[in-house]
This record gives C-alpha cells, sequence and structure tokens, in this order.
C-alpha cells in the first residue's frame, strides 16, 4: 500500500481534522477564562481556515495538480474511497456549504462547550464528505454512522433560549430512533453483502433480485429513509429541527440531506436494471407519495418556522425521490441536483431564522416575521429569495430543480397508454402537494411582507461573516435558477 | 432584439424602483411612467416594424441543453396586439395611481415584474421559457394585491394564487407529455408546431393544457377567483389582472393548446364553445346582480373572456381573429372600466357600492359621461373595437358552431346590454331613497360637486379610450396580422 499516495488523497480531510483539534486545543488551554463570544469567534475562525485549507487541496486535486489523477482514482482497495471528479466536487461543495454554516453557528451561541460544538460541527462535514466519496458498504456505513453521531450530540447543544431540557430530550429521541435506524440500515447492508459476495458497490450489478436482496433493501430503505427524513419514518424530524440549535438543524436539513441522497443512490447502483428492481420499486413509491402527504398537509399547521421547515424537508424528501424511482441516468442527476438545490435553498432559510431566533431570544413563530420588510429590508429579501426557491418558483433554482425532477421522472416511461403507466401520476400527485405547498410557504411571505406592524425584538445587526454566508446562499439560489446548465452539465457528465 | 426590451426594460425597471428609497415616490412614479412608457415604445415599434404573417425579430439561444430548454422570442401576429395591449395597460396603470405614496418603491417593484413576466409569455417561443415567465407572473400578483388591495385582500389573494399555480400545475404535466411523444427533445415550439402528435395523446393531453391556461382565463367554474381578485385588488393591479393577465390564459389556450394538438382542438371544440357561452351568459347575468360596482366590472371580465373562449373554439379563422381583437379590446377597455370605478370614482365617492352612490350625474357630469361612453365601448358600441370583435366572434360561430350556441351567445349579448345599461342607471341616474333625516343632513353635507378628473387621470382615459377608438375605426390595423398568423396557425387543421 502506498502510503504518500494515501496522503495526498486525504489531505483535504486531513486539514478539517488538524483544525478540529486546534480549535478544541484552543479552546481547551488559551481561552479557557475568555468570554464565550470570543471563544466562539476563535473556534468558528480556526474551522474555517481548516475547511479553505481543505478547499483549497480539493481544488488542487479537483484540477488534478496533486497526486490524483483526475479520472477515477480507488485509492484503496474496494471502492472504499473513489476520487474522481464527480465525489471530490459534491465533496468540496458539502466542505463549501459547512463553511457557510460556520458564522451563522459562530453569532448564535447556544451553549458553553463552544468548542465541541464546532468541532462536532466539523465531524459531521467531514462525515459527510466520506459519506459522498465511499462506494464500499461498511466505509459508506462508517462514514454515515459518523455523521449521525455528530449530529445527535449538536442536537443536544441548546442550552440557550431555555430550550435545553427539550433540546436534550430531542437528541434523546433521535439518537434512539437513529441507533434503530442505523441497526436496520447494518442488517440490510450485510444481508446485500450476501447478495454480492463483495463490498465494494461500484461495479456490482445485479441482474434479478432475489427474496435475500429484495429484504436486504426493505432494511437498507428503512435505515436510509429515517436518515433523510422520509415518511413514515420521520417522526424525529419535526422535534429535533425546532430543538437543536438552529445552525445545526441547518447543517442537519441542508448537508446531510445531500450526503443522504448521494448514499441513497449509490446503494441503489446494484439494482439498476428494472429487472432488479421491480420489487423495490413500490416501496419507493410509496415513501415517496406518504413523504410528500405528510410533509405537505403537516407543514399547513404549523406556526413554529423551524418546525414549518422540517415538514418541508420532509415533503421534499418525497420530492427528491419522484426522481430516484425513475432508475436512469437522468434520474439521480435530477435526484442528486435537487437535493443540492433544496440545501442551498433550505441553509439561507435557517440562517435567517437563527438571526430571527438570537433577535427575539426564543423560536421564532411564523408571526414574529411581521413587519420583517421594514425592520431589516436585505434579510427580507433573502428570505423571499429562499422561501420561493423552496415552493419551486421561477427564476430560482428550486423551480429548476423540480422540473428536472419531473421530467427525469416522466422520461423515464414517456408512453402512456392507460392512466397508471409510467411516472405520469406520481408527478401528477408532486404537482398537486407543490400547489399546498405555496399556500405554506406564502404564509412566511405574508408575514414577512404583508403586514405593516412590527413584532417587538432588538434590531442587532447580523454581523459581516454571517451576511456573507446569506448573500452568498442567495446568489447560489439565483444562478442555479437561471443558469443551471454547468451544474447539471456537470453531474450527468462526471458522477451518473 | 426590439420585442425583448420590452422584457428588459420591465425588469430593470421593477429593480431600479425596488432599489430607490420609499420616500421618494414622487421620482419613483416618473421612472416607472418612463418605465411603462419605454415598454410601450417599444411594443409599438415592433408593430410599426411587422410585417407578417410568420414569427419575427427571432432570438434564439440554448439555455438548458440538458432538458431540451432553449431560449427563444419573437413575436407574430397573435402576439403583437398583445404586447400593444400590455404596454398601454401599464401605461395606464401608472397614470391612475399617480398619487400612491404608500410603499410606491415596492409596489412598482411587484407591478414591473409583474409586466414584465406578461411580456415574456408573449414573446417566448419556447414552451419551457413559456412556462417560466407565466409563473414568474404569479407571485407579484400575490403581493400588489394582499399588500395595497381593499377589503377580503389577503383571502382573494391567496385564492387567485392558489388558482394560477393549480391552472400552470395542469400545463406542466401536459407540456412534459407533449416534451417526450415528440421525441425531439426540444421545448421550441416552431418545432414542436411541425410535430403530428398521436390523435389518443391530443385527445387526452389537450383537455388537460387547455384548462390549466383557461383557470387563468376566469373560464367557468374555474372564474371565481377572478371577481374576487379583482375587486380586491388596487387600481393597477386590477387593471393588470382584468386587461392583460386573464389574456395570459387565453393565449396559452391559443398558442399552445390549440397550436400544438388541432386534432385535440378539433375533438374538444365544441366543449369550449359550450363552456365560454356559459361564462358569457353567467357573467353576464351575475354582474347584473353585484352591488358593488368593482364586482359588476369583475364579472363582466368573466362574460367578456366567454367571448374570447367561444372565438377560439370556433377553430374558425373569422372567430379567432375576433377572439384574438376580443383580447385586445377587453385588455383596453376592460382596464379602463376598473381604473374608472377603483380610482376615479371611488378616490371622489370613498364607496364603490352601488345604492351609496347618489346622483353622480349632477354631480360629476363629466367623468359620468365618460364612463357612460367607456361602458357602451365595452358593451359593443360601433365605433370601438368591442363591436368589431364581437362581430368576428358571432360571425366565425355561425360559420363553425350549431346554431343554439349562436343564439346562446346572442342571448349573452342582449344580457351584456342589460347589465350594461342597468348599472349606469344605478350608478349615475337613481336618486338613492332615503328618507330619515341623519342621512338628509348627510347629504346636504356631501351634495357638493366632486372635483373633475385630474391630468394622469384624463391621459389614461385618452390613451386607453383612444385606443379602442382607433383599432374601432380601423380595424385593419390589427385584423391583417392577427388573421395572417392565425392562418398559418389553421393551416394544419385539415
Amino acid at each position: 500500500m502506498d502510503y504518500s499516495a494515501i496522503f495526498t488523497a486525504l489531505l483535504p480531510d486531513l486539514f478539517v481534522v488538524v483544525a478540529l483539534f486546534a480549535a478544541l486545543g484552543v479552546d481547551y488551554t488559551k481561552l479557557r477564562s475568555a468570554s464565550l463570544a470570543d471563544r466562539a469567534c476563535a473556534a468558528s475562525r480556526i474551522c474555517g481556515v481548516g475547511l479553505v485549507g481543505a478547499l483549497v487541496a480539493l481544488a488542487f486535486q479537483l484540477t488534478g495538480s496533486l497526486a490524483v489523477d483526475g479520472h477515477a482514482l480507488e485509492v484503496t482497495t474496494h471502492g472504499q474511497l473513489v476520487l474522481n471528479a464527480g465525489t471530490l466536487a459534491l465533496k468540496a461543495l458539502l466542505f463549501l456549504l459547512g463553511l457557510l454554516v460556520l458564522p451563522l453557528a459562530a453569532r448564535t451561541i447556544s451553549t458553553p462547550q463552544v468548542s465541541e460544538y464546532f468541532a462536532l460541527l466539523l465531524l459531521a462535514t467531514l462525515g459527510m464528505g466520506f459519506m459522498v466519496t465511499s462506494r464500499n458498504l461498511l466505509g459508506a456505513f462508517v462514514a454515515l454512522e459518523l455523521v449521525s453521531l455528530s449530529l445527535y450530540a449538536l442536537t443536544a447543544l441548546n442550552s440557550a433560549q431555555k430550550g435545553s431540557a427539550k433540546s436534550a430530550e430531542a437528541a434523546l429521541k433521535y439518537f434512539t430512533y437513529g441507533g434503530v435506524a442505523s441497526a436496520f440500515l447494518l442488517f440490510g447492508i450485510s444481508y446485500l453483502f450476501g447478495a454480492l459476495g463483495q463490498l465494494d458497490i461500484t461495479q456490482a450489478t445485479l441482474a434479478e433480485a432475489p427474496r435475500l436482496v429484495v429484504v436486504a433493501y426493505l432494511f437498507i430503505l428503512v435505515g436510509l429513509g429515517f436518515k433523510l427524513a422520509l415518511a413514515p419514518f420521520h417522526l424525529w424530524a419535526p422535534d429535533v429541527y425546532q430543538a437543536a440549535p438552529t445552525p445545526a438543524a441547518a447543517w442537519i436539513a441542508s448537508g446531510s440531506k445531500i450526503a443522504g441522497v448521494a448514499l441513497l443512490l449509490a446503494l441503489l447502483g446494484p439494482v439498476s436494471l428494472p429487472s432488479a428492481h421491480s420489487a423495490i420499486v413500490p416501496l419507493l413509491l410509496l415513501m415517496a407519495v406518504a413523504s410528500m402527504a405528510v410533509g405537505n398537509l403537516g407543514a399547513l399547521r404549523q406556526s413554529n418556522v423551524k418546525r414549518l421547515l422540517a415538514y418541508s424537508a420532509i415533503a421534499n424528501a418525497g420530492y427528491i425521490l419522484v426522481a430516484v424511482v425513475a432508475f436512469t441516468d437522468d434520474g439521480r442527476a435530477a435526484a442528486l441536483f435537487y437535493a443540492i438545490v433544496y440545501a442551498v435553498a433550505t441553509l439561507g432559510a435557517f440562517a435567517v431564522v437563527s438571526v430571527w431566533n438570537d433577535r427575539l431570544g426564543r423560536e421564532a413563530l411564523i408571526d414574529d416575521f411581521r413587519g420583517a420588510w421594514k425592520a431589516s429590508p436585505g434579510l427580507s429579501l433573502a428570505l423571499l429569495v429562499f422561501v420561493l426557491s423552496l415552493a419551486g418558483i421561477p427564476p430560482l433554482a428550486g423551480f429548476v430543480g423540480k422540473f428536472y425532477l419531473f421530467f427525469a421522472a416522466i422520461h423515464a416511461a414517456p408512453q402512456m397508454e392507460y392512466w397508471s403507466d409510467g411516472l405520469y401520476w406520481l408527478v401528477a400527485v408532486a404537482l398537486v402537494f407543490s400547489v399546498v405547498a405555496l399556500y405554506y410557504y406564502l404564509k412566511i411571505l405574508k408575514a414577512v411582507f404583508v403586514r405593516e406592524e412590527t413584532g417587538e425584538m432588538d434590531n442587532t445587526p447580523v454581523g459581516l461573516p454571517a451576511s456573507v454566508a446569506i448573500l452568498v446562499l442567495a446568489l447560489l439560489t439565483v444562478a442555479l435558477g437561471v443558469w443551471p446548465e454547468p451544474v447539471v452539465e456537470y453531474i450527468r457528465l462526471y458522477l451518473f | 432584439m426590439i420585442a425583448l426590451l420590452t422584457v428588459i426594460f420591465s425588469f430593470v425597471g421593477a429593480l431600479v424602483c425596488g432599489l430607490m428609497p420609499a420616500r421618494w415616490h414622487r421620482a419613483i412614479r416618473w421612472v416607472a411612467l418612463s418605465t411603462a412608457g419605454l415598454g410601450f415604445a417599444a411594443a409599438f415599434c415592433c408593430a410599426l416594424r411587422y410585417t407578417g404573417p410568420g414569427m419575427e425579430d427571432i432570438i434564439s439561444r440554448t439555455w438548458i441543453p440538458s432538458m431540451g430548454v432553449g431560449f427563444i422570442t419573437g413575436f407574430d401576429g397573435i402576439s403583437l396586439p398583445l404586447l400593444l395591449v400590455t404596454g398601454l395597460v401599464a401605461v395606464a396603470g401608472v397614470l391612475f395611481t399617480w398619487n400612491l405614496d404608500h410603499r410606491a418603491d415596492q409596489f412598482y417593484a411587484f407591478y414591473f415584474a409583474l409586466i414584465g413576466g406578461v411580456y415574456g409569455v408573449f414573446l417566448s417561443m419556447d414552451l419551457f421559457l413559456l412556462f417560466v415567465f407565466y409563473e414568474i407572473a404569479i407571485v407579484p400578483k400575490y403581493f400588489l394585491i394582499a399588500i395595497w388591495g381593499g377589503a377580503k385582500r389577503e383571502y382573494a389573494a391567496m385564492k387567485l394564487v392558489m388558482y394560477s399555480f393549480g391552472g400552470s400545475a395542469l400545463v406542466l404535466i401536459g407540456m412534459l407529455a407533449l416534451f417526450f411523444a415528440s421525441g425531439l427533445n426540444t421545448f421550441d415550439l416552431r418545432a414542436l408546431m411541425e410535430v403530428d402528435f398521436s390523435s389518443g395523446l391530443q385527445a387526452v393531453v389537450f383537455p388537460v393544457m387547455f384548462v390549466g391556461f383557461a383557470i387563468l382565463a376566469g373560464m367557468w367554474p374555474f372564474h371565481t377567483w377572478a371577481p374576487q381578485g379583482h375587486s380586491a385588488a388596487p387600481t393597477a393591479a386590477s387593471m393588470l389582472l382584468a386587461g392583460v393577465v386573464m389574456k395570459l390564459g387565453a393565449y396559452g389556450c391559443l398558442r399552445v393548446a390549440v397550436g400544438l394538438m388541432p386534432e385535440g382542438a378539433m375533438v374538444w371544440a365544441p366543449w369550449v364553445a359550450v363552456f365560454a357561452v356559459i361564462n358569457i351568459i353567467y357573467g353576464a347575468l351575475a354582474a347584473l346582480r353585484q352591488e358593488d360596482f368593482k364586482y359588476v366590472i369583475g364579472y363582466s371580465s368573466v362574460s367578456h373572456m366567454g367571448f374570447v373562449l367561444l372565438g377560439i373554439g370556433t377553430l374558425h379563422l373569422t372567430g379567432m381573429t375576433g377572439a384574438v381583437l376580443q383580447m385586445f379590446s377587453h385588455g383596453v377597455i376592460g382596464a379602463l372600466l376598473f381604473a374608472m370605478v377603483g380610482t376615479v370614482i371611488y378616490t371622489r365617492t370613498k364607496t364603490r357600492m352601488l345604492d351609496e352612490l347618489h346622483r353622480l350625474m349632477e354631480r360629476m357630469p363629466g367623468i359620468a359621461w365618460v364612463f357612460i361612453v367607456v361602458a357602451l365601448a365595452s358593451m359593443g358600441l360601433p365605433g370601438f373595437s368591442g363591436f368589431v370583435y364581437e362581430l368576428y366572434v358571432i360571425l366565425g360561430a355561425w360559420a363553425a358552431l350549431p346554431t343554439w350556441i349562436v343564439i346562446g351567445a346572442g342571448l349573452g349579448v342582449f344580457a351584456t346590454f342589460g347589465y350594461t345599461l342597468a348599472k349606469i342607471h344605478e350608478a349615475f341616474f337613481r336618486e338613492r331613497s332615503t328618507g330619515d333625516d341623519a342621512s338628509d343632513n348627510n347629504n346636504g353635507e356631501s351634495d357638493a360637486d366632486y372635483p373633475p378628473m385630474t391630468l394622469p387621470e384624463k391621459a389614461g382615459v385618452a390613451l386607453l379610450l383612444g385606443a379602442s377608438l382607433v383599432i374601432g375605426l380601423c380595424p385593419w390595423l390589427l385584423t391583417n396580422h392577427i388573421a395572417g398568423s392565425l392562418q398559418l396557425l389553421l393551416n394544419r387543421f385539415n
């Protein structure tokens, strides 16, 4: 085994690991008696430097300047690390989004465990990076567990805002359910390993699916369904989103969604042939319809914005499955593209909500946003962009993303002789629910723009780093909507 | 490129207005007026340069090739009248909201975002692009009504948006079905128009797309958003809604549903005509029953859109020419009616309820006469555009549809006479019968004459009424182009 190759391949991750230990170390030694704000500032800066370093290293890897061969490099055997232009770009995207979460976390200090908080954020990011680069059953599982465990712990770290009991309760709930889900997933993986005879899923393709494989996927989908908050395994999501520190909830909703979708697509790789996945499709269809229904109908009744976004996350996971069940390259690309687009918009929305929570000193209700256009026009405009993107209004990214999902779903079987042919009916269901969704998204915007009177709260400024993060996310949302072609083409070219 | 300038001016105008501080509302209205004026000027240049009958001023760029999407714009004789009416109504809308000072920056930002979307729909020669502009036009409507509207504005705005979005969901499904059935991997309307889709597919997809678009055109029984939305909206927005946004739906029906699926259209045309006649009669009768002046105009819009649908349902050159002409005519006259009721009369009397209006003929004679002329023009007085289109539509219906449908439409015309005259009487000539002293005192106090029209109001009336008069006297200015382009579309119907 060539250790220098492994070193070059893992250089970005090394930056992250060093940064997180540095953040912990500095916090434990020099800043022990400093104020919370100073410690948060220092920790977020160290973590930020680490992520920037990682991004630079990734850029070098992507351009092929480092020793990694541009196209497909397997550093270790059995697909444990598959570094090619596609996976590396995805990892870079996750690190970039992680970098944007840091300023939000730094301005919302929800816990005395400042450096641990940032270290866990980085650990989750690190795990997501491995999730998208690993094509090995065990490697991917370990990466997923790294992400999950970090996120469980992060959920518990909300001791500010009189929410510590709730936060701990939500974390425990998340951990218990998550642990069971992981067990299901691992069990499914073990069966799949039995059927495939290998852990490497890059090459494995099944011609047909014996019972064993169907059972394996049943368990895998239960496990991953939990991680992606797909109904009927979504019950944890509203509580966790509401009780977790807002930046952590944002990271659960965005980063782990992208990584989870990428993992789902990779795990479904062995059954890409129609003869093999015909038995699994009904399950996916069920989860898709249930998620869209539960998410969208549940969101209608919410008054807490974070809870509403949790239901919207469930609904959006359902939309993603619409393209996944197509089992075509187009469908995979569409699912991933939508996951990215959704993650960017929802991260932005959470960012704005996080500012509001700080100003209010409690969890914001929709009503707390009333008159926001007067008090903070910039944030209101950003929220307009994010929410309309989630609602799927052009020219924002959410629209193109949703269109691509439906496009790919119908593309898989465009012939229609009978109403249940192809995925027309599923697309119709998704469209009906996106009309429903517009209602609750507009409810937020109504509070923001229509109401004249303003809620009572202090208008602490957002601060430069967080403003930049929100601005970048808003620009990304617009840019991906107006000119999606480069990203779509990149995904089609290098990933699927 | 000139045609696309309409869209560009509007979106830039929206941006500029949005970025100006709200307290500069006097400057903002001039910016708004020049933006709308520039848009109209660009549309007018298109009209001057257009030779017809084919597509002109085509701009074609690739946009999202992975999904077969191109950025293709151009216009022909069908879009031309609609571009013109959008320009006219946009200018007049600014004139009739001249004194707006409440959040004027945001008002005009949403206003021009809506107008840019509308222009974009009329210019798109790519189905995807058309859909994008169609949806861009939805959200500004919500805010225009919900923020600046009148009573029940939030409910009306939400209802309108839900209906529009639901309609566009139907359109989206139809769009994807056509895209994949064509096998061309393109949303280019010119290419799709050459495709002969199988009759089975057309018979299924046509009603889906037609209804999807027709919801926005106010087709019965999906019309209920229209009177409520129009009545709750601020004047400029209700002018736009009645004048051009409803035309988006009708234009989509014509250009996309009928244009791409001739066989489907032939199968379903009788039903379209039946629903159109229901629209005409139902709208007229409902207008007769309304006490709120704005609702009268709202239902009259529904009735008038029935004539557009009837014209489309004839699938006959004359009838369809009438339909497009009616889109122009009602765009101008309908918008003017809303302006008269929502701004000119309302700002003076402070009420829209017909039974609260009192001897307006004596107290605002000038305005009353203008309103009567406009209402008669809307009814189909010869000399105005309303007469010409009615003639075309009815003639087309005689030629192509069963007699009983024509008789139905004829009854609709009579009902139109009925409500127009009845409501003119109620509003301007009826003495309010109040006996008790309190209201007598009240009357004595408010019996003074109302101020005459202001200069912007006069300009707006002159612009819209003049346009109707010009087309009423010289319909060939538009009908030649309309008929030429429609003939190209109808060539496939054999």
